[in-house]
């Protein structure tokens, strides 16, 4: 059911971007699949303009820790250019895919001055030398048509779950998304779930 | 919330700190009290979600020595209690640790301990468990999730049984992540309360008696030993009688089982896996000692395990013969700054086993290593932390610093741990010179502005937080006063314990159930001491440091409180958020007069700065709408708008 | 514009020199300089390497030839006191004016005149709540000039004002002011960088011989108390002291007791008639309710003329002898400080090396 097992899907971001929020969807997603999931995390710095990893692993035989190994990752999801090329460094292979939102956050290092923020196409050119395939996704515009461009999150979710790539059903997803939000926030973010899955269904696999 | 499912034997996702809480909902907890502190804020934060449908109570305590008292208190009255706390917390709770210890326990007492490897997010690598070992008190260290429920419901089980608390320690990384936990059955017992120690007094004596209690505590450690043996949480994993082996607890075991499978060593290498690791479980250790000429420790941080089984390797030297220990004195566990420091991982276990057995790893082959490096190097620049866009922090230490230079003197402001910590760094001006525990910013600010007999005569203003205010910063205060030393102390007061993840404190009005509970002002706390005290809002920058530089030109003991709500929690209660942009056409960029004071000194991570334009752009995804920057930009460039 | 250079060369050169004026060029231009009991303080540089507070500086550099030019078209030839179309004796017709000025009134009268008139929208005073500590401010009608009456002797930040009021929808601006404060704003308007300067109508400037720092106010309230003060006065020589005018009684300080409250950057100061301004005004020795007063630029002497015509002020002749002391005065005030920027090595004034010499070897007497 399972390609690789433990499948190893790494999700990056910087604070404040709802990397916790789209791990857990897609761990409790992998649970209602019927799937051993352990999610690894550290938020320390989430709001505070610092990168934050979540570490994701499903498998169908155990449990297995939450940090992923060197080179080990299958799936990179990035919320931000630099913080997956930096994630790709660490944890990507030949053999990883990456599925990315190229809109960048700025380090405040790189407002202030003191380091340059190297023009996005080059960010991407540089992770496309490192992994097997990279699907470059606009998903703060698609969130921001869905109504608020803070549901990138959920956007790549969508494209995600949308591939193929996870062993994850869209409807199982819907489900943890309606349990995931207040009310009132459903159906909005149901709206960029559903946004992301239908840009990745109109492309090409890579 | 998954914790408050009632269906026993049900598998859900739970975070490692989700899943402590369950474990004492499941052992059927009275009382947990705590303060907040990564990486254990998450369990009473989930316990207070729970508590009033369950029907059990919850504080959080002012510190961690008034939330341990409490614990032993409804302990002592016979009730099940713990309290949560971090690393650095058990050092301010260790006081009371050192004597309930002995005064002992009717009701299960549980101390969870929430260990920082690699400070993610604190400032020690302390490693408690070296507490429980200065305690005398029995240890559990969950490897899972699910050990994570199971140890914490155990832990009472102990604690009442043995009469004294017992402490489990968890790490970052456990408490952070999440796995799948089956759920036991959540029982609630009635219990009540009542005042009856045992000898009549609860005490851990003085004189003869203080040994004869610490005599028994000793003998109750050897209880604990005894159960330890036969623990469920305690396992040998692998070969037989293999020659190698690996003793770990803790997220070791997790990170020991996927090496040894990576490297296929499986049919060569045995785990010991240690659940209980104060006291050890000697004869189960021993046996495995016997048949393992070669032992690799994997834990994290300290080489707790290594050092206490070397000591029983040696007694044992006669029956075991000759051992080759590796770990963090032989180097071979390691992280990228050292032996005993930074945080374990599956690569760290497989470069210890590669490096004592004859196999070789390599996780990608070297080209692409140093590709991979060397794109990194050149492409993804250094993402330094910061204050959140809107925190008033960055409008508190501006003043600050203009303050110092309207001053002239040179002054020197120390702090202590919390989101203000980060004015070490750009984000604050590099303002801040010191920081230690919580309350060391004005214990140390007390001496360094009393020592003109030595020739040290500089203004010294001292920051805390508000939570931390309350923690631990009244005694210097009044020590400062008493004592008569020059200070000016900056309360940041953001109405929340905001590095934690925004808990309440006594100045707010609400408790750890967000019910309704009297304020204690910090102004007339500060007044009531006798010092002078001004209120301002940082945001009125020019007010601010006027009011900072006014109080440093005076001797003596002041204290002003910078009051504005943090960024995170006004952003939560309100509906709409400012829309700020900034007019192009009156953006002097970098020209004289300006020089990107928004985005190079002021470096909010919501004002950014258009390369191709040179001029200065609104991140509105970023941006929090505070307004900081239209308030402060020279040009009168930067426009807020209200969104109705 | 080798001259021009950045806030690094503003603090080595000035402020770390203890030569700030006080008088506010530097600041209110950006978010990096403050101004702190009259003296600028750079919270943080800005990093550019060049900039208008280095430029505008009162202290930073004063070309006195290419300033010279640039506002009388030529260079002095009055080495005493400056370029000038003529000097005079003036005062306030208007007695309401006249009684509550420092000396003749001039500067009040002609400062209402000039927006009664519509020659300024605005004028740039000092006013102060204490009639000790200036608070510069913007005056647009005659009883906002009146509540700036008298002399306050201690630095007022008067050019930060002007820089608030160029900002402003104000469309020509007048100011009262200092030498120092003169030659900045001079400066500005002279500079290649683009302030809105040519907003400046009209400048009539102070005589000044020193200036205290804000620390007197407090060594002032020591001799008189909490007293109202209503005025203060350095009466011209030969009478060396510093008049505390309360509303119960007079207190008179021996200027030699309050010296050391003097502006450090005043020792270096070449310029007591103000050389730079439309129209110098000051005071007259034994005629307390005159002023003397030194026309010097065409646009001050068309401004005197409409004033005079409407009978806004009366003038005489000034006495020869006067004329002299007055002269006397500036000349001494010029040798002391190149004496002092000789002694120090400060490099921040340019003059002509004939002027330069005439001056060292000046001995008294005109
Ligand atoms: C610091 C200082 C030193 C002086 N030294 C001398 C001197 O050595 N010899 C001499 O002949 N005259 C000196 N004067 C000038 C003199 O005191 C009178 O101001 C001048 O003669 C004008 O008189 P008036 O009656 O026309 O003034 P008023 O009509 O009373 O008007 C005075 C004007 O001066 C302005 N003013 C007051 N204080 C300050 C200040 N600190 N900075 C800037 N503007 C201010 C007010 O805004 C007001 O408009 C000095 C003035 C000052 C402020």
């Amino acid at each position: 059911m399972i390609g690789d097992d433990p499948l190893n899907i790494i999700i990056t971001g910087v604070g404040g971007q709802g990397n916790v929020v789209a791990s857990r969807i897609i761990a409790s997603a992998a649970v209602n699949e019927g799937l051993y999931v352990s999610v690894g995390e550290i938020y320390g710095a989430s709001q505070r303009g610092g990168a934050v990893t979540s570490y994701v692993r499903l498998s169908g035989e155990m449990q297995y820790g939450p940090i992923i190994p060197r080179g080990m990752a299958h799936i990179i999801i990035g919320f931000e250019p630099i913080e997956s090329l930096r994630a790709i460094g660490n944890f990507g292979s030949k053999k990883t895919r990456a599925i990315i939102n190229p809109r960048p956050i700025y380090p405040v290092d790189v407002l202030s001055g003191t380091l340059e923020y190297p023009p996005v196409e080059e960010v991407l050119k540089a992770i496309k030398e490192l992994v097997y395939g990279v699907q470059v996704i606009e998903a703060t515009e698609l969130a921001k048509k869905a109504g608020d461009a803070v549901m990138q999150n959920i956007v790549m979710v969508g494209c995600v779950v949308g591939s193929g790539l996870i062993p994850i059903e869209i409807e199982t997803t819907k489900e943890i998304i309606k349990e995931s939000f207040a009310k009132e926030r459903v159906e909005a973010n149901l709206k960029a779930f559903k946004s992301g899955v239908g840009e990745i269904k109109g492309r090409k696999a890579v | 919330m998954h914790v408050e499912i009632d269906e026993p034997g049900r598998k859900v996702l739970l975070m490692g700190n989700e899943a402590i809480a369950r474990g004492a909902i499941e052992a059927g907890v009275d009382f947990c009290s705590g303060y907040p502190g990564n990486p254990a804020s998450e369990i009473l934060e989930t316990l207070a979600g729970v508590a009033k449908k369950l029907d059990f109570l919850t504080e959080w305590s002012v510190n961690e020595i008034v939330a341990l008292e409490a614990a032993g208190a409804a302990a002592c009255a016979g009730l099940r209690a713990m309290t949560v706390m971090k690393n650095m917390g058990v050092d301010v709770c260790s006081d009371f640790l050192m004597t309930v210890n002995m005064s002992g326990t009717k009701g299960g007492f549980v101390l969870i301990s929430g260990d920082d490897p690699a400070v993610h997010s604190s400032n020690s690598e302390l490693d408690t468990r070296n507490y429980a070992r200065f305690a005398d008190i029995p240890l559990l260290e969950p490897a899972t999730t699910q050990e994570a429920k199971d140890m914490t419901k155990w832990a009472f089980d102990l604690s009442e049984e043995l009469g004294v608390l017992c402490m489990v320690r968890t790490v970052t990384r456990l408490s952070h992540s999440s796995g799948l936990v089956s759920l036991g059955p959540i029982t609630r017992e009635e219990r009540s309360a009542e005042f009856a120690p045992l000898l009549g007094t609860w005490t851990s004596g003085s004189g003869d008696y203080t040994c004869m209690f610490h005599d028994a505590l000793h003998g109750k450690l050897k209880t604990a030993q005894e159960k330890f043996e036969e623990s469920q949480f305690n396992w040998y994993t692998g070969k037989e009688d293999a020659e190698f082996i690996i003793i770990t607890s803790g997220t070791g075991w997790l990170y020991s089982a996927e090496a040894v499978k990576l490297l296929g060593l499986k049919d060569e290498v045995g785990i010991l896996k240690l659940g209980t690791t104060w006291p050890l479980p000697e004869k189960l250790i021993a046996k495995h000692l016997k048949h393992a000429k070669e032992v690799l420790f994997v834990e994290e941080i300290d080489p707790f395990l290594e050092q206490n089984v070397k000591v029983l390797a040696a007694e044992l030297a006669a029956d075991i013969g000759p051992i080759k220990f590796y770990g963090k004195k032989s180097n071979h566990i390691r992280s990228e700054f050292g032996a005993g420091v930074g945080e374990l991982d599956v690569d760290t276990v497989m470069r210890g086993l590669t490096e004592t057995m004859n196999v070789t790893y390599i996780p990608r082959d070297q080209d692409y290593a140093e590709k991979a490096e060397k794109l990194v190097g050149s492409y993804a620049p250094n993402r330094s932390m910061a204050f959140c866009a809107g925190c008033p922090h960055r409008a508190s230490f501006w003043a600050i610093k203009r303050a110092l230079k309207w001053d002239g003197r040179d002054g020197i402001v120390t702090g202590d741990i919390g989101c203000y910590s980060m004015a070490q760094l750009p984000t604050g001006f590099m303002v801040l010179k010191s920081m230690h525990c919580m309350g060391a910013g004005i214990g140390t600010a007390t001496r360094f502005g009393n020592l003109k007999r030595y020739g040290l005569d500089k203004p010294v203003i001292a920051v805390s937080g508000d939570s931390t205010f309350y923690h631990a910063c009244i005694p210097a205060l009044i020590n400062a006063r008493w004592n008569k030393s020059n200070l000016l102390y900056v309360i940041l007061d953001n109405k929340t314990t905001a590095m934690t993840g925004n808990q309440p404190h006594p100045g707010i009005g609400i408790d750890a159930l967000g019910e309704p509970s009297p304020v204690t002002p910090i102004e007339d706390v500060c007044k009531g001491i006798g010092v002078e005290v001004r209120k301002c809002d940082p945001f009125d920058i020019d007010e601010a440091t006027q009011n900072l530089y006014e109080m440093l030109q005076t001797e003596g003991v002041k204290v002003i409180i910078f009051s504005r709500e943090c960024a995170l929690t006004e952003a939560q209660k309100r509906k709409k958020k400012p829309r700020v942009y900034v007019d192009q056409d009156k953006c002097i960029g970098d020209e004289c007069g300006c020089m990107r004071f928004c985005t190079r000194v002021l470096n909010c991570p919501g004002n950014i700065w258009d390369y191709t334009k040179g001029k200065a752009k609104i991140d509105e995804v970023v941006c929090n709408g505070c307004g900081l920057c239209a308030k402060l930009c020279p040009a009168g460039a930067i426009i807020v708008e209200e969104v109705v | 514009m080798q001259n021009i250079k950045g806030p690094d060369d503003l603090q080595r050169n000035v402020l770390d020199e203890e030569l700030c004026t006080g008088c506010g060029a530097c600041t209110n231009l950006c978010p990096y300089i403050d101004m702190v009991k009259a003296n600028a303080i750079i919270i943080e540089p800005c990093g550019l390497s060049k900039g208008r507070c280095y430029n505008f500086c009162p202290r930073s550099y004063i070309d006195v030839p290419s300033l010279d030019k640039s506002i009388f078209g030529s260079y002095r030839e009055d080495i005493a006191i400056g370029s000038n179309i003529y000097v005079m004796k003036a005062r306030a017709k208007d007695e309401e004016i006249r009684s509550a000025a420092q000396y003749g009134g001039v500067v009040s009268a002609l400062i209402i005149h000039a927006l009664q008139t519509g020659k300024i929208d605005a004028a740039v005073l000092a006013t102060s709540s204490d009639g000790v500590n200036p608070k510069p401010t913007i005056a647009r009608s005659k009883k906002e000039v009146l509540e700036c009456v008298g002399s306050k002797y201690i630095v007022s930040p008067t050019v930060s004002k002007v820089l608030d009021a160029i900002k402003g929808e104000m469309g020509k601006i007048g100011v009262v002011c200092t030498p120092c404060q003169m030659t900045a704003i001079r400066k500005m308007q002279d500079s290649p960088f683009e302030t809105g300067e040519e907003k400046i109508s009209l400048g009539i400037g102070l005589f000044c011989t020193w200036c205290f720092s804000p620390d007197t106010y407090e060594y002032i309230r020591s001799l008189v108390g909490s007293a109202n003060i209503l005025k203060t006065d350095i009466p011209p020589p030969p009478a060396n002291i510093f008049v505390i005018q309360t509303d119960e009684r007079r207190v008179e300080v021996p200027l030699d007791e309050i010296r050391k409250f003097i502006m450090p950057s005043c020792a270096v100061c070449f310029d007591m008639t103000n050389e730079f301004s439309d129209i110098s005004v000051g005071t007259v020795e034994g005629e307390e309710d005159w002023n003397t007063v030194i026309v010097r630029t065409r646009n001050g002497e068309r401004f005197l003329k409409s004033a005079k015509e409407a009978a806004i002020i009366e003038t005489k002749p000034l006495e020869k002898e006067k004329f002299n002391h007055l002269c006397e005065a500036s000349l001494n005030r010029k040798k002391r400080a190149l004496k002092e920027i000789d002694g120090r090595k400060i490099t921040y004034l340019t003059i002509r090396d004939e002027e330069r010499s005439k001056i060292i070897s000046w001995n008294g007497g005109i």
